[in-house]
Order: C-alpha cells, then sequence, then structure tokens
C-alpha cells in the first residue's frame, strides 16, 4: 500500500517546527517555574538563549487574550433594563405579521442568552435568576436543554472554562432571515434607539439576509437547534463530489467450486453477468470525484475476488419498496452482563463484533465457519505456498471457535468497524486508544493514541486504509493504518465530535456532534465543506445513502434527518422514535433507511419516496425554497424487539436486514 | 430533565457545614459556606452533564456510578472509589502520604480455611449471541422472542380512539395509493376527524383457536382442559379474541346457572380466571361483563341440581375469590368496583329471606375482601345471619339442605371471622360479651377467638393472612377437588378433602330431587345448547364455529343409590365422539398450580427473552 497522502502534512508542516519548538520551551519553563526548580530553570534558560522578558510577553499575550475574551459582556447598563428591553422585543414580535413573526422570533432566544450571560458577568446574580426564571420557558423545547446548562452557571466566576459558554462567546450566533423580516427588525431598533441590545446584535449575532420570501415554521424549525444556529449560506457553497468512483472492472470468474458451492443456480444467471443495473456505476458520473483525488490502496487479487462475490450476491438482491418489506434477523446477546457498548458486522455478514463496557472485544462468526488462528510461523513455512488451498492451509483449525476475545482496551469499548477485507478490526476506546486487530492471528496490531479522551467513534474507509476517529476532545481525526499519527485532524466542532462516517468514495469524512451540527470535511485538504444544521441535540449515528448523495443521521433528539449534499439542505425529517437512535442502514438499493434505538425498536422509512417527490429543480440558496418532507407516511414499518436495545443494523447484500443488540432483562 | 433541573437542586450551605464537619473542619463561615455551596453545585452539575454523554455513549437508559467516575476521570479527577461495595456505604478511610491520596475502606481478616473450603460460587454464563427472526417480509411471527403483538397500552388507547386501528389500516392502503400522485401529497391532509366504525374481524385461524380453546374448556377431556387454560393465561395473542371469550364465559354462566349445570359453572370460572391471570391482555372494557358473571356464580340460590350433596360450595369459594381478584386489579375510584360489590354482598347478608346459599356466597365474597371489609360489612349483620341460622337449627322444618348450608356458614365464619375479631377484641372478654355483641352466634365465635387467641400466642404471629394479598393464591397451591355425583355410576360418594366429613353431610336422606326448592326449568329430559356465537353486536365471518358446542342430555339408566326418576345430566360433547362418560364420576375440577411453564420461552443461558 502506497500513498503520498500521508507525506503532505508533514511537508507543509517543516517551517513552523521552530515556533512549535519555542512553544514546548516555553511550556518546560512555566513547569520549572511552577515546581520552584530554578537551578534547572536557569540553566535552561541559558543553554535556550531564552531572556525573561520573552517569557513574560508570552504571558501578558496570553492574559491578553483571555480578558478580551471575558471582557465582550462587559457593560455598565442597569440591569432591570434588561427584562424590559426583553418584553420590549417580544411584544414588538408579537405584533409582527405573520409571515414575519416566525422568523423574527428566532431572534429571541441568542438575546435571551447573551442577555443572561450579560447579568451573570456583571454580577447582577439575582437579576440573572429572575430573568431567566421569567423567561426561559418561552423558548423553543429543544432549546431546554442547553438552558440547563446555562441555568448551572450563576456566577462570573463559573464562566471561565465552561465549555458552552465558550462557544458563545467566541462565536457568532448565525440566524438566517428574509430580507424583508431584516428591515423590519431594523426599522425597529434604530426608532427605539435600544442600546444594548444593538450591542448584543453587533457582537453576538450574524444575519446572514437572503432575499426571498420569509421561511414557514416547519422549514425554520427543520433546521434550528444547533448550539450557535444554523449554517451560514457560505460555507456550504463549495463543491461536493458526492458522485462514485467509477469501479474498476471486475473481470474475474469466479471459480467453479464456488459456483458449486452456492448450488443448482441457472444458467442463465452466468449469462447475464452484465446486469445493466449494475453496471451503471461504470458510467462516467459527473458528479464523482477524480479517481485519483485521494490515493488509495491499489486492489489485489483478493479484492477482486470478493468483488466478484458480492456482485453475484447483489444480483440475487431483493427488491424492496413500500409492498415489499424486508425480513429482519435479530442477534440477540444474552447474559451481557458487562454491558454491551458498541456492535459491528462485517460487510458479507460473515463475522459479527461487539465492545463491551469491561474493554473487552468479541468476534462471532455468523457463518458455519468457525474463527481460525493462522498458523505458527514455522508451520507456514511448510505450506506449499503454490497450493490452490493455500488460504485454507495457513490455518490451524485447533484454533477453530465461534467466537474470539480481543483484550486489550482498558475501558468501555465506544466502536468496533471492520475493514473491508475481514482481516483487521479497529476498536475505539474510553481509554483514548484505538486498536487495531488482526483478525488472521487474533491479536493486537496497533494501538494510536492521539485522542488523550475517550475516542466516541471509529470507522474503516469502504476502500480500507484509513480510518476516522471522533472523540471527547472535539476533533475527528483520519488516520492511515501503517502511520501511528493521524494524517488529517479536523477541528471545527464546538463540543464532542460523537460519530464519523466515511463517504462511499472515501474522499469525504462526515461528523456528527454534541453541538447539534453534522460537517462534512474533505479528506484532501482538510476543509470543512458543509454544515448542517437541524439536530436539537448530540447526534449518535451517521449514514451515507449508497448512491452518496443524501447523508442521514439519527441522535438523542429521537429524529432522523436527511440532508442532501449538493445543497447541504434538510430533505426530511422523520419522527417516531421514543429514545435515542443509535443505528442506522440504508438498503442495498437506497430504497429503504431502518433505525433503531434505546427504544427497542426498527423502523423503517421510505426513502424512495423522498427521493422521488425531492424538488430538484428549485434553487435551493433560497432557504425557503427548500421543501421538507415530514409526513408521517414515510414510516413504512415499526418492529418492536423485547426488551432488547437496537445497537447495529446492516442490510446484507440480498437486502435482508440484521439487527443487533443485548438483551436487558426487565427483573 | 430539563423541568428537573430547574426545580431548586442546589447544596444548601447546611450540608456543606456538615460535610466539612465531617472532615473536620468547624465552624466554617457562612458566606464560605454558600459560596463553596454554589460553585459545588455548578461543578457536580458540570461532571453529571458529563456522565449523561457517557450513558449516551454506553446506550444505556440508566445513569450508573460508573459513569459518573468516568466523566471524573474525563476532567482528570481522580474517581472516588468503593461506592460499589455492596456492604453498603461505609465512610471511606482516606489517607495520603508520597504525593498520593488514596481512599479505602477497612477490611475484615478472612478465615482461609473457610475461603479455601467453600464450594465454588457458579460460574455466571457466558455471553451468548442468539438469532431470531424478528420480522419475516415485515410481519413479526409470533415467537416467544418477540413482543407481543397487542401491548396493554395499545389496547387501552383503542378503547378510547377506535380511529387508531382504521387510520393504522387505511394509512397502509393510502400509502399506496399515493405513491403514484406524490406532487400532490399536501392537499391529501386529513380534512375532517370522523369516528369510525372499528370492524372485528377473525382470521381462519383465530376462528380455529377459539373453537379449540372453547371446547376444551368445558369438553369432558382434563388434560385438554388445563393446556386450554394455560393457553389462555399466556398467550400474548388474544387481544382480538378476548370479547368472545368473555361473551362464552358470560353467556356460559347465564345459560348453566339456570340449568344448575355445576361442572360447565366451574370450568367456565376456570376460563375467567385464567384470563384475569393473563398479564397482556387489557380487560377493562369486558368488566361489565365478567363480573356479574362471576358474582352469579357467588350468590346465585343454587348452582347444582341437588345442593344437599353437590359442592356448589367450593365453586362459591372460588368465584368469591375471582371477584376479590377483580376488585383488586380494577378497581379505581371512577368504576367503584369493590363499593359496589360490597354493597351487593352486605345486601344479601341483610336480606332476610335470601336463601342460605346465597348468604353463604355472600360470606365468602366479603370474606375474600379482606379484613376491612368483614368488619365494616359484615360483622354489623352476624347478629341476623345467626337469627337466620338458629332458626333453621331449632326450626321444625327439618330441611337437610339448609341444615349443610348452615354448617357451611359456620365453617365459613370461622375461616373469615377471628383474625378480624382479635385485631379489636381482648382476650380478657367473656362469652357473655359476645353473645350480647354477636347473639347466637355469639359463643361460637367466642369459642373460635380464644382458640385463635392461644394459637396467635404460642406462634406470636401478628400477620394474619387475610392482609396478604396472596390469599386468592392459596386455590392454586391447594387444588380442592369437586366430586359430581353421578348416580349412575358405581362409585361410591367421595366428599372432597375440602369438606370435613362431617355428619350432616352425609348423604341420609333420600327425597326425589323434585320436590328440591324449584328451578325454573324442568331437570328431566333437557336438551340445552350451552354456547354458540353469542353479541351479535359485532359482525361475525361466516367460518365461526356456531355450532353447539356441548349438550345435555338424559340418560336412561338405571340409578343405583337414589330412586329418583329423573335421569341425570350427562355431559356430551357434540364435535367430538360422544365418548362414554364413565369416568365423570369423580373429576378434579378445579386443578391448581399450572406447573407446566411456557415452553419454548427458554433461550440459552440464564436470560430469558
Amino acid at each position: 500500500m502506497s500513498t503520498n497522502l500521508s507525506d503532505g502534512p508533514t511537508e507543509q508542516d517543516e517551517p513552523a517546527v521552530a515556533k512549535y519548538d519555542k512553544q514546548t520551551l516555553f511550556a518546560v519553563l512555566q513547569f520549572l517555574q511552577k515546581h520552584n526548580l530554578k537551578e534547572t530553570e536557569q540553566l535552561l534558560k541559558q543553554e535556550a538563549k531564552v531572556n525573561d522578558d520573552d517569557l513574560r510577553d508570552e504571558n501578558d499575550k496570553k492574559a491578553e487574550v483571555s480578558q478580551a475574551l471575558a471582557a465582550v459582556y462587559k457593560s455598565d447598563d442597569d440591569p432591570s433594563l434588561y427584562e424590559d428591553l426583553y418584553k420590549d422585543l417580544k411584544t414588538f414580535i408579537d405584533s409582527c405579521l405573520d409571515v414575519h413573526k416566525v422568523e423574527l422570533s428566532t431572534i429571541l432566544y441568542p438575546i435571551f442568552v447573551h442577555m443572561y450571560l450579560e447579568l451573570v458577568y456583571n454580577n447582577h446574580e439575582w437579576n440573572a435568576a429572575e430573568f431567566y426564571a421569567k423567561f426561559w420557558q418561552d423558548q423553543d423545547e429543544y432549546y431546554h436543554e442547553d438552558l440547563s446548562r446555562l441555568a448551572c452557571v450563576r456566577k462570573k466566576e463559573h464562566m471561565n472554562g465552561n465549555q458552552l459558554l465558550e462557544s458563545f462567546k467566541t462565536s457568532k450566533f448565525v440566524i438566517r432571515m428574509s430580507r424583508d423580516s431584516y428591515t423590519h427588525l431594523k426599522r425597529h431598533f434604530q426608532e427605539k434607539r435600544l442600546s444594548p441590545l444593538l450591542n448584543i446584535i453587533q457582537d453576538h449575532l450574524f444575519i446572514d439576509v437572503f432575499d426571498g420570501v420569509p421561511r414557514t415554521q416547519q422549514q425554520i424549525q427543520a433546521t434550528y437547534g444547533g448550539i450557535l444556529g444554523e449554517a451560514e449560506k457560505d460555507v456550504n457553497k463549495a463543491k461536493v463530489f458526492y458522485g462514485l468512483l467509477k469501479e474498476p472492472d471486475v473481470n474475474i470468474t469466479l471459480d467453479e467450486e464456488e459456483e458449486a458451492q452456492e448450488g443448482d443456480e441457472k444458467p442463465k444467471k452466468k449469462k447475464s453477468k452484465k446486469d445493466p443495473s449494475l453496471m451503471k456505476k461504470s458510467k462516467n458520473d459527473p458528479n464523482a470525484p477524480p479517481v485519483t483525488r485521494i490515493p488509495l490502496p491499489e486492489l489485489k487479487d483478493q479484492d477482486f475476488r470478493e468483488r466478484a462475490i458480492a456482485l453475484r450476491d447483489a444480483k440475487k438482491r431483493v427488491k424492496l419498496d413500500s409492498n415489499h418489506l424486508p425480513s429482519v434477523c435479530f442477534y440477540t446477546f444474552l447474559n451481557s452482563y458487562q454491558g454491551v457498548t458498541s456492535v459491528d458486522v462485517s460487510d458479507d455478514t460473515s463475522l459479527l463484533a461487539a465492545g463491551f463496557s469491561d474493554g473487552n472485544v468479541r468476534v462471532w462468526s455468523l457463518t458455519p465457519n468457525r474463527l481460525r488462528e493462522m498458523k505458527d510461523p514455522e508451520d507456514l513455512d511448510n505450506i506449499d505456498k503454490e497450493a490452490d488451498d493455500v488460504m485454507e492451509r495457513i490455518f490451524d483449525d485447533k484454533t477453530a471457535s465461534d467466537n474470539k476475545l480481543l483484550i486489550g482496551h482498558k475501558g468501555a469499548v465506544f466502536a468496533v468497524s471492520f475493514s473491508p477485507d475481514r482481516a483487521y478490526l479497529l476498536s475505539s476506546s474510553d481509554d483514548g486508544t484505538i486498536r487495531l486487530w488482526s483478525l488472521l492471528i487474533w491479536t493486537n496490531l496497533v494501538c494510536y493514541k492521539g485522542h488523550n479522551f475517550p475516542v466516541w467513534d471509529v470507522k474503516f474507509s469502504s476502500h480500507g486504509y484509513y480510518f476516522a476517529s471522533a472523540g471527547h476532545d472535539r476533533t475527528a481525526r483520519v488516520w492511515a493504518t501503517d502511520h501511528y499519527q493521524p494524517v488529517r485532524i479536523f477541528a471545527g466542532h464546538l463540543s464532542d465530535v460523537d460519530c464519523c462516517q466515511f463517504h462511499p468514495n472515501s474522499n469525504y469524512v462526515a461528523t456528527g456532534s454534541s453541538d447539534k451540527t453534522v460537517r462534512l470535511w474533505d479528506m484532501l485538504n482538510g476543509s470543512c465543506v458543509r454544515v448542517m444544521t437541524g439536530h436539537k441535540n448530540t447526534v449518535h449515528c451517521l449514514q451515507f445513502s449508497p448512491d452518496g448523495r443524501y447523508l442521514a443521521g439519527g441522535g438523542a433528539d429521537r429524529l432522523v434527518l436527511v440532508w442532501d449534499l449538493a445543497s447541504g439542505a434538510v430533505v426530511a425529517v422523520l419522527k417516531g422514535h421514543t429514545n435515542i437512535v443509535c443505528c442506522l442502514c440504508f438498503s442495498r438499493d437506497g430504497t429503504m433507511l431502518a433505525s433503531g434505538g434505546l427504544d427497542d425498536s426498527i423502523r423503517l422509512w421510505d426513502m424512495q419516496k423522498i427521493f422521488s417527490e425531492q424538488d430538484t429543480e428549485t434553487d435551493t440558496s433560497i432557504p425557503s425554497n427548500v421543501t421538507i418532507n415530514d409526513s408521517p407516511s414515510l414510516l413504512l414499518a415499526t418492529f418492536f424487539t423485547k426488551t432488547t436495545t437496537v445497537m447495529a443494523l446492516h442490510f446484507t447484500r440480498r437486502n435482508l436486514l440484521i439487527g443487533c443488540g443485548p438483551f436487558i432483562s426487565t427483573s | 430533565m430539563t423541568s428537573e433541573s430547574h426545580v431548586g437542586s442546589v447544596l444548601s450551605s447546611k450540608s456543606i457545614k456538615i460535610i466539612a464537619e465531617s472532615i473536620g473542619i468547624s465552624g466554617l463561615a457562612d458566606e464560605a459556606a454558600s459560596f463553596l455551596a454554589e460553585d459545588i453545585t455548578y461543578r457536580l452539575k458540570l461532571i453529571v452533564q458529563e456522565a449523561e454523554k457517557l450513558r449516551q455513549h454506553n446506550k444505556r437508559l440508566k445513569l450508573t456510578c460508573t459513569d459518573f467516575d468516568q466523566a471524573l476521570q474525563m476532567k482528570n479527577v481522580e474517581p472516588v472509589y468503593g461506592h460499589t461495595n455492596k456492604d453498603g456505604y461505609i465512610p471511606f478511610r482516606h489517607a495520603s502520604g508520597g504525593g498520593h491520596e488514596i481512599f479505602f475502606t477497612e477490611e475484615k481478616e478472612v478465615d482461609l480455611h473457610a475461603v479455601v473450603g467453600d464450594p465454588l460460587p457458579k460460574i455466571p454464563s457466558d455471553v451468548t449471541l442468539k438469532a431470531h427472526w424478528l420480522a419475516i417480509d415485515g410481519v413479526q411471527p409470533a415467537l416467544p422472542e418477540n413482543p407481543p403483538p397487542y401491548t396493554k397500552d395499545l389496547q387501552k388507547q383503542e378503547i378510547f380512539d377506535t380511529n387508531l386501528k382504521v387510520t393504522a389500516n387505511r394509512a397502509a392502503k393510502a400509502s399506496h395509493i399515493e405513491g403514484n400522485k406524490h406532487k400532490h401529497y399536501h392537499k391529501h391532509k386529513e380534512a375532517v376527524m370522523l369516528k369510525n366504525l372499528a370492524t372485528h374481524e377473525l382470521s381462519v385461524e383465530q376462528q380455529f383457536y377459539y373453537k379449540e380453546i372453547t371446547e376444551s374448556c368445558v369438553g369432558p377431556d382434563e388434560q385438554k382442559r388445563s393446556e386450554a387454560l394455560q393457553s389462555l393465561q399466556f398467550d400474548p395473542g388474544l387481544h382480538q379474541m378476548l370479547p368472545r371469550f368473555v361473551a362464552f364465559a358470560s353467556e356460559g354462566v347465564k345459560i348453566n346457572a339456570v340449568q344448575n349445570n355445576l361442572a360447565l359453572l366451574i370450568y367456565l370460572m376456570r376460563m375467567v380466571k385464567s384470563l384475569l391471570d393473563n398479564q397482556t391482555i387489557y380487560l377493562d372494557k369486558y368488566l361489565h361483563d365478567l363480573l356479574p358473571t362471576v358474582m352469579t356464580c357467588v350468590v346465585s340460590r343454587q348452582l347444582c341440581l341437588r345442593p344437599d350433596m353437590d359442592n356448589h360450595w367450593a365453586l362459591r369459594d372460588f368465584a368469591a375469590r375471582l371477584v376479590a381478584q377483580i376488585c383488586r386489579n380494577y378497581s379505581n375510584n371512577t368504576n367503584n368496583i369493590q363499593a359496589r360489590v360490597t354493597k351487593k354482598f352486605s345486601k344479601a347478608i341483610q336480606t332476610e329471606n335470601a336463601a342460605l346459599a346465597t348468604q353463604y356466597g355472600a360470606l365468602a365474597g366479603l370474606g375474600e375482601l379482606g379484613p376491612e371489609v368483614i368488619k365494616s360489612c359484615l360483622l354489623p349483620y352476624i347478629c341476623i345471619l345467626g337469627e337466620r341460622m338458629k332458626g333453621v337449627h331449632e326450626g321444625t322444618a327439618l330441611n337437610s339442605v339448609d341444615k349443610i348450608a348452615v354448617e357451611h356458614i359456620k365453617r365459613q365464619l370461622l375461616k373469615y371471622l377471628p383474625p378480624v375479631l382479635k385485631s379489636f377484641h381482648n382476650s380478657t372478654e367473656t362469652v357473655d360479651e359476645f353473645n350480647v355483641a354477636y347473639g347466637y352466634l355469639g359463643p361460637l365465635l367466642y369459642s373460635m377467638f380464644s382458640q385463635k387467641e392461644k394459637s396467635l400466642s404460642s406462634t406470636t404471629s401478628s400477620v394474619h393472612p387475610l392482609t396478604t394479598s396472596r390469599s386468592s393464591l392459596q386455590l392454586t397451591q391447594r387444588p380442592p377437588q369437586i366430586v359430581i355425583q353421578q348416580p349412575s355410576t358405581p362409585v361410591p360418594l367421595l366428599s372432597s378433602p375440602f369438606l370435613n366429613p362431617s355428619p350432616s353431610i352425609t348423604p341420609l336422606n333420600s327425597r326425589p330431587l323434585s320436590s328440591l326448592p324449584s328451578t325454573p326449568t324442568g331437570v328431566s329430559g333437557q336438551k340445552f345448547v350451552i354456547v354458540s356465537q353469542a353479541r351479535p353486536s359485532t359482525p361475525i365471518t361466516p367460518q365461526t364455529p356456531s355450532t353447539p358446542l356441548v349438550k345435555l342430555v338424559t340418560t336412561q339408566q338405571p340409578s343405583l343409590s337414589t330412586n329418583n326418576s329423573t335421569g341425570p345430566p350427562k355431559i356430551v360433547v357434540i364435535q367430538g365422539a360422544p365418548k362414554a362418560e364413565d369416568n365423570s364420576g369423580n373429576r378434579t375440577l378445579l386443578s391448581g398450580s399450572t406447573t407446566v411453564q411456557q415452553s419454548g420461552n427458554n433461550i440459552s443461558g440464564n436470560d430469558t427473552l
């Protein structure tokens, strides 16, 4: 496997090395100062030729920055004024025309938040509490969780180091509004000369004005909920190559033996190998990225074989639509006292891995083939490497068992992911590490350290070699299996990154976060190309549609949202779950989306209908033109399990739905 | 979650002071305490928020201590150890030194010999993976691994909203049609809410099931019956057929009470019991049918052909327990079942010319409802009852039926009253006081009471059995046997273990049955259909078995022990072959505890779905 991608960032980093060193030096000096190790400090200073002034400068700079950040809320206004101002604004908005009312009322929440923070910052503790108590219930329900976090902050001292407040302080709350509504608002402020309000709007709000009709309640609801409001219009302008990569021709004919294995397959089917529906992909897609955009591992003979098998399986795929619902096979974990925390099923449905909260990972075989270990190196030498069944011979039959235990993590395993060739397994854990396991010798190969905090999610790319991870440290990282340093770090989320997912063409990574946004990152340059809002709480799972055009997300807000990657607009809002949605899966033909969660149910949604009803001709740059499908008829079926949470969903190549989860005994 | 955090979840400065004192800092200033309280509240809330993240990622519904510990670790704080100690919340000893702070619990000395000698504890079962079909082509099969198709809540919802089912059906059809013209989908919004007629259709399988179950319940085969009853008790999918089953029971009782067919009444009551025990069905909307049915079996004047010999008392007891069970499970402020039932029973006790059997039933019914009811609704009328019993006992019209009834009533009083008397009489009271209070029954009650006193003082247990709700379960533990008298069989008369043989019950009398207190219809030559499909209000699909299931026919066999001219009734199942009823002389009716557990719900390991 060769690539030049991983070399990219290091070259760019070289000029920055000197600066980086200086910072380390300061850090060491600070440490020495703190622990009163004066002699060493002196020696180090001499050796590094740093004088005290430099050091002081550095410290001053830091202090300045933090002061400047905090001083944002400095204000000498009369605290009792705030209540009246807020009430005044509210009555103004209520008196507006209905068309504008909905849009204008979105401004109330950020203003409420910042007024409260200003009150707290200026030590008007009592006023702040009263202000909060009076108006918090007016805010939309999906803000209540953030508000309760806000309400924890009652003193100026608390404001330092609070993650949420930092986000409010450092970034502007984005509100999108039609020009008409905006002029309304502007006129009101100009007439009344409301200085504290104007200050807040100037300092903390970003009003993104668009030309067009004001949006409806439904349209606004669908995109609101983020910590910092909506995505700005400009961030979603970049072109996303959402098309699939051109598949290399699979011109390997499968062995006779394998054909025979399948039994009496009709000879007709063999001839129809060039099934038009499956060969369509090989045509040039204008939205597909160039094949060489991201260096991908070269395909080996084994991979071609794999693809041929997949293709053959795909031909036997059951067609699914609203009248033909899939069958669901559910794998239940019994006696899982240690608590199952993550499950993954390999693409060909032959293996199932589960992570447990005690740090163990277990792999089961879902086929009659038992799991075997590779022979010892000495024994391997004795094998005839030219033999046809060499892949059989390398395994030691004595080690065969139904499941294998992988021990290594010291904290709960939050995610497991199979490599596409089923030779490796990735697991990410509470202990801050990601481990790569070999499924041939059943042992740990690499321990990737980088996230210092729990790693919530890890996913292999569909082409192998690369994998993405997401963690509590508010970053998502992309790694290559042969580098122990990440090749990309995606920073930008304002809170934990809770899940990640590779685009089927491996050119993009989508991440979902506790800041309630979903971002799409470009692997090529590490930039964020889409910010998608709409979730009202932590995003726990993401899934790309098989054609790569749509992205579905589910989360703690019990919603499943579908976005169009071309525009970044919400296409559908699927309501039905009664608890956290923790897994999603598209059927192989993309006509159906299955979602499962902690409410012990699997729900099937009609994607075909959503995609066919989507109006592709309208100009989506104007948000009020976007139609959002939230009709309850999109829910095709609900299957309840018996107190078994649904942790993973997987459509087999023939469109059988597999669900997995632990049985939780109620007694 | 949000509302909770808005309610003043704040540590008070008082608790801070107490905590401070516990670690040896006394005299904390008020200001310091309140500052600390506020700050600690803030820190705690932050950590709880982090712990909540961990809960979500652990995909659990409950926040646990480990989540909190991990949240502390995420904040680079050493977690608190030891609170998972199963010995309870032992205060931690705190020690520091060498730059480390540790918490530890005092450990007891353990005898190594004991540890080594003890048998090893059982190893918990390993995690296993088990596959089953959650759905086949979009339909959930009825497997033990799958939840019941109709949850109780859903059934309840359906009562209040008949539209639920209809809309569900229509939505399925509508989405089908809508597929073609989706461009106008927004015009398709439901315009008017119409209350729709919900049709009750049973599938062929369900009809067959219904037929099988009802036949087995009243048929001659005891094994089949217990299987059928078990199916009624545990099957989760009965919801659809419930109206039919209830109608079957209530119609059956109506007819058989008139026909005095004790055996069938008992079968039907057992069926009702199974339905009541089924945890997955929502019976509330059938109580209006069920309750009168069961009450009939408690207080009806006559439930069997020959009240002097047949053990209809057990049926009354059993039905009384069912009434109590219904009261316990379904009585609430709106329907007031218990109050209404109690009123009916106590009215029966007060009525002077009610049949003694009726009074016996009422007594049992009140007794099963618990000591409070006995105290307020039974004790005040003991005198009236006593007078009646006295009248029978000393009366000139020597009626053996009444005498038996009096004996039974006495026994019943003995069963229910002593624990209640105990609660407000003390042992110093004399016979005379009892005589004054309870009239004729005074001496009897006194002797019972004093016996109870003695036994209680020896056992010193003050919990009397009636207050526990388990009283109804006693039935299942002690299967009473009921004997149907079939004079045509040579089996000698047996009395059930339930009845202690007493001289008054022995079959002395040989009076012709035709002179018994009247039954409305003639006994001889009767031919009656028990139940076909009742409830015409619901449309019935043609396949429903509407043929009679059980018939009563008279046989003309020579009777051995009695010389009555009327032949005894016989039970014949029509659909099955009319088997010889030679074993019907001695049949266990109220067979007891369901020992056979529902098979198939045992998946490997300790967990079961």
